[in-house]
């Protein structure tokens, strides 16, 4: 951070999201070359450009330079700022992309930070609202971010293709964060769920719930899904449905999967019976896959481990997902932190696929912008 | 052992049958015989599995084996091969106790045989089947470091560091 660091390099439109964060988090500049240079349509897309403004609103003194065609970018990274803040999301991604990038920012903001974000909350894509709620929260509280303003509500629900849906966000700052020994995964204690369905029938969140149960009562019987059916103005602008599950261990590892109906107009219609059912499996797959942090807060507990205080963190993780991999080689290049990466085959007690431990030591990240009482 | 024994032998004449078929040349065990068929293929396979030193059993045992499958009791078409077989069974018969007797006990403590090998084998087999993730995602990194550093070039007349910016990352 206080070095006068030149900037990084990069070429392609992938990672975009992991450059950004970690370019503000450490302070160097980063210029991105060759997005989508060779494409029909080059340069950067609106989401993507939404995203570039929304890292402007939460921060001060950026420097972002986009050149004609939108194929370079060059972002040197302001103080993160934080406080109210309003964005409207693109609706070509859902919240939660934008939401995954806020998750990894929002504990070093100077200010608290109170977000609202407007756009589609759950699509076949991105992690969903519901998702980041029950498994990102809890992981965030196991590092000490933890206070009863962390918060993320679904205001309204919405689905693509209209969007329409809002969601309010906030999270109190700390100066540093705890490390971590995450070493016992448990055994699955309870299944929760949400089943949610925005201008089509009430009905269909109980058809997936009853095929979804269908699956999951042979295993353990303290399953419970919701239904949430929202009506008139917080049923967003498209119809649809779909459901989360998480798996809460003894342990309090929180362990999910999802799936959402097709959006209006595109694809097959879905049977609510089907997507319950598959999505169960999905959750089996996951359980199966393991570890203490689920597959999609693999990268941000990642971070957080990075940036916590000079001493060791471990974490038993399922097997490494692509996003994961390309993140541990973003975190060398920004913070110079490789991870101890241990094999640990499932042996006959710990049932499911093989478990990678992660070690490292954090660099002793603090947060200096926070303001002192 | 007794026991085992005495089902070793029915298992051959059984085999006796199989290539004699029906012809009345099957003596006085014929019926032990013939009663002991009824458990079919499950006895079939392991007299195969202990016929294996078993020379002049093996030589049969592709012909017996097939005519098990085809048909079960191969009844009127084998029996041309029958005489032969009446001829060749009856020291086959003893020697096949003998060998299966001295196999049987050694088999028993085969598995603490070479155990320290067995489990440096299992060892080396873990080492090379787990993927070694680090070099996966890092790349050989410790060696481009180890270039980096041992660049005397860069420097200005012994004092003076030319910092160059990272090699553009993919």
């Amino acid at each position: 951070m206080a070095t006068p660091t030149h900037s990084l390099g990069y070429a392609g439109c992938n990672f975009l999201r992991q450059r950004l964060v970690l370019a503000t988090l450490s302070g160097r500049p980063v210029k991105i070359r060759k997005i989508r240079a060779r494409d029909d349509n080059p340069g950067l897309r609106d989401f993507e450009a939404s995203f570039i403004r929304l890292m402007d609103k939460i921060t001060n003194g950026s420097r972002i330079e986009i050149n004609q065609t939108g194929t370079t970018l060059y972002y040197q990274p302001g103080l993160l700022y934080g406080g109210t803040v309003e964005h409207d999301c693109s609706v070509l991604r859902s919240i939660g992309y934008y939401l995954e990038a806020l998750l990894c920012l929002a504990p070093f903001m100077k200010h608290p930070l109170r977000i609202v974000l407007r756009g589609v909350t759950n699509d076949q894509v991105d992690p969903s609202v519901d998702v980041l709620k029950a498994t990102a929260l809890p992981l965030l509280k196991q590092f000490g971010i933890d206070s009863e303003s962390l918060e993320l509500k679904v205001v309204r629900r919405g689905m693509p293709p209209g969007g329409g849906g809002e969601v309010f966000f906030s999270c109190p700052v700390r100066k540093a964060l705890k490390p971590i020994q995450l070493m016992d995964p448990g055994k699955i204690k309870r299944i929760r769920g949400v089943a949610y369905s925005v201008r089509v029938s009430p009905q269909m969140a109980n058809r997936i719930v009853d095929s979804a149960r269908g699956v999951l009562n042979k295993f353990i019987p303290d399953v419970y899904i919701y239904t949430d059916h929202m009506k008139g103005p917080n049923s967003g602008k498209s119809p649809g449905f779909g459901l989360s599950l998480v798996a809460e261990t003894t342990s309090g590892t929180f362990l999910s999967a999802e799936l959402a109906s097709n959006p209006q107009g595109q694809g097959a219609a879905m049977l609510p019976e089907d997507l319950g059912r598959d999505c169960a499996r999905l959750l089996l797959e996951e359980i199966y896959r393991g570890g203490c942090v689920d597959s999609t807060n693999q990268s941000l507990a990642l971070l957080l481990m990075t940036l916590g205080q000079q001493d060791v963190s471990k974490v038993l993780l399922g097997p490494l997902s692509p996003y994961t991999i390309e993140f541990l080689r973003h975190l060398k290049s920004f913070f110079q932190i490789m991870f101890k990466i241990e094999t640990k085959p499932c042996g006959e007690e710990l049932k499911g696929g093989d478990k990678v431990l992660m070690t490292c030591v954090g660099v002793g990240f603090s947060n200096l912008s926070k303001t002192l009482k | 052992l007794t026991d085992r024994l005495n089902r070793e032998k029915s298992l051959t004449m059984k085999k006796a049958v199989l290539t004699a078929s029906d012809s009345d040349h099957c003596r006085t065990e014929e019926a032990f015989a013939s009663e002991d068929e009824s458990e079919e293929s499950s006895s079939l396979i392991s007299e195969e599995e202990d016929a294996e030193n078993e020379e002049m059993v093996r030589k049969r045992l592709p012909k017996s084996s097939q005519e098990g499958r085809g048909q079960k009791l191969g009844p009127e078409d084998t029996i041309d091969e029958a005489s032969d077989v009446e001829d060749i069974f009856q020291p086959e018969e003893d020697y096949k106790e003998e060998s299966n007797y001295s196999t049987e006990t050694s088999g028993t403590l085969k598995w603490k045989e070479d155990l320290s090998r067995k489990a440096a084998e299992a060892f080396l087999r873990q080492q090379q089947a787990t993927p070694n993730l680090r070099k996966l995602i890092y790349g050989t990194v410790t060696e481009d470091n180890e270039e980096d550093d041992g660049d005397p070039r860069e420097e200005l007349g012994g004092l003076f560091r030319v910092s160059q910016p990272d090699r553009e990352c993919k």
